[in-house]
């Protein structure tokens, strides 16, 4: 988990990268003649101590850490000859100053939202300014998959009271959810799923939906987390705007 | 010109709360002269509301639209009447991750995560509920990842009209180089 966006937070470092611009700044190095293997034990160091290193991101600065080990160690063996590869600090260096820039594009990015932060527009009062519209959000065949267990343990229990003969296809099912998608402009999953009469037809139709949303006919959206998930036809003009 | 249209544009705007067209608004006047109307908005935004301390709103173009905003200097004033504490503002996780997606977009998950040094999953969610950044299509490499770029908010949000405003990589480097001469000569 990372940190929350309302959360400010001054104390820690962003991450790695954040880390060793520090290191490199305090130690007043310059980024394009250091070596890597100089500040590696103060980088360490902080790691130790867990100064300024956010718990929940320690997997990122350990996985910098063993970069610069990695490198530290390179460059106490013997070199070959010809490096046709390019070595891991050059790597490192690279992003470190792509990574700088990004600082700097950030710090602009700031200064530009205190300025408009300043304005206040109509509705800057109704609750979350990012509230106005609906953010629906693409789901995931996880999250898709994750209801229709649910809704499937719910038939669990259910006493069918007799047992049909009817036999489900995908093709027809298809059909079916496409004239319903066509006619209501979407439909609710869960709502649909738990219409149906049995297992047999709900696994078809659930696999008939996968289908879809495979063959990019439709497109599954939830308006918020944990909210409903429908599906709506997946036409181009929709999606991009 | 007439102070009629000037009023009408500003009821418009009153009411409206989403930056409205230009376009729009010249249909509705039946203006079809840019010029007579960007002179119509440069008299109503200066005469009528910059220059005068008396009114306390601002004509603004942002997003490409036109909007009514508050005078800067009226925020801590409004920040009191409506007991509002802690104005919202964006980590710097988020400024990050919003920074490579603005001057890299479409630009992947796995790209961002690697720029910032930084598993990016949950700020990139964030910023999608916040309408800052979309899903634009997926890139065609093995697991089809997203590729996302800023929106319409995004240039809202900065008070930008459109992405140009931002300045370019090299404008930018030239802008840090600039201000980083100093700091070589101590």
């Amino acid at each position: 988990m990372e940190t929350p966006a309302y959360q400010v937070q001054t104390d820690f470092f962003e991450g790695p990268l954040d880390l060793l611009l520090h290191l490199i700044r305090k130690n007043k190095l310059n980024i394009n003649e250091i070596r890597l293997s100089e500040i590696t034990s103060e980088y360490l160091a902080y790691l130790e101590n867990k100064k300024g290193i956010n718990p929940s991101r320690e997997s990122d600065f350990l996985t910098t850490a063993a970069t610069l080990i990695y490198i530290k160690s390179r460059s106490l063996l013997p070199k070959p000859e010809s490096l046709t590869e390019e070595s891991p600090e050059k790597q490192l260096l690279n992003t470190l100053i792509e990574y700088e820039k990004i600082q700097k594009i950030s710090k602009m990015l700031q200064d530009m939202e205190y300025t408009e932060r300043l304005l206040w527009r109509r509705l800057e009062l109704n609750e979350n300014f990012s509230n106005r519209e609906y953010t629906l959000t693409e789901v995931s065949a996880f999250q898709l998959a994750e209801i229709f267990f649910s809704v499937v343990k719910k038939k669990e229990n259910e006493q069918f009271l007799y047992v049909s003969s009817k036999n489900y296809s995908i093709a027809a099912k298809q059909v079916e959810i496409s004239v319903l998608v066509k006619e209501n402009g979407f439909l609710d999953f869960s709502a649909y799923v738990n219409k149906l009469d049995s297992i047999e037809e709900i696994l078809v139709s659930f696999f008939t939906l996968l289908e879809m949303i495979k063959r990019h006919l439709l497109i599954a959206l939830q308006e918020s987390l944990f909210g409903t998930i429908s599906l709506y036809p997946n036409e181009p003009s929709e999606l991009s705007n | 010109m007439s102070h009629e249209q000037i009023a009408l544009i500003e009821a418009i705007l009153f009411v409206s709360k989403d930056p409205l067209e230009p376009g729009r608004i010249m249909d509705f006047l039946q203006i079809t002269d840019m010029e007579e109307f960007e002179k119509i908005l440069q008299t109503m935004g200066k005469e009528h509301l910059l220059d005068r301390p008396e009114r306390g709103l601002l004509l603004k173009k942002s997003g490409g639209g036109l909007q009514l905003v508050t005078k800067p200097e009226l925020h801590d004033s409004l920040k009191d009447f409506f007991t509002i504490k802690q104005v919202t503002k964006l980590t710097l996780a988020s400024l990050e991750t919003l920074s490579i997606v603005a001057y890299r977009q479409p630009a992947t998950l796995a790209e961002i995560s690697d720029l910032r040094g930084v598993n990016s999953t949950e700020t990139v969610k964030n910023l999608l509920q916040k309408k800052l950044i979309k899903i634009t299509g997926r890139k065609k490499v093995p697991g089809l990842p997203a590729l996302y770029a800023t929106t319409q908010e995004f240039l809202i949000y900065f008070g930008l009209n459109d992405m140009s405003e931002l300045p370019s990589l090299e404008e930018l480097t030239e802008l840090f180089e600039e201000k980083e001469q100093p700091s070589l000569f101590k």
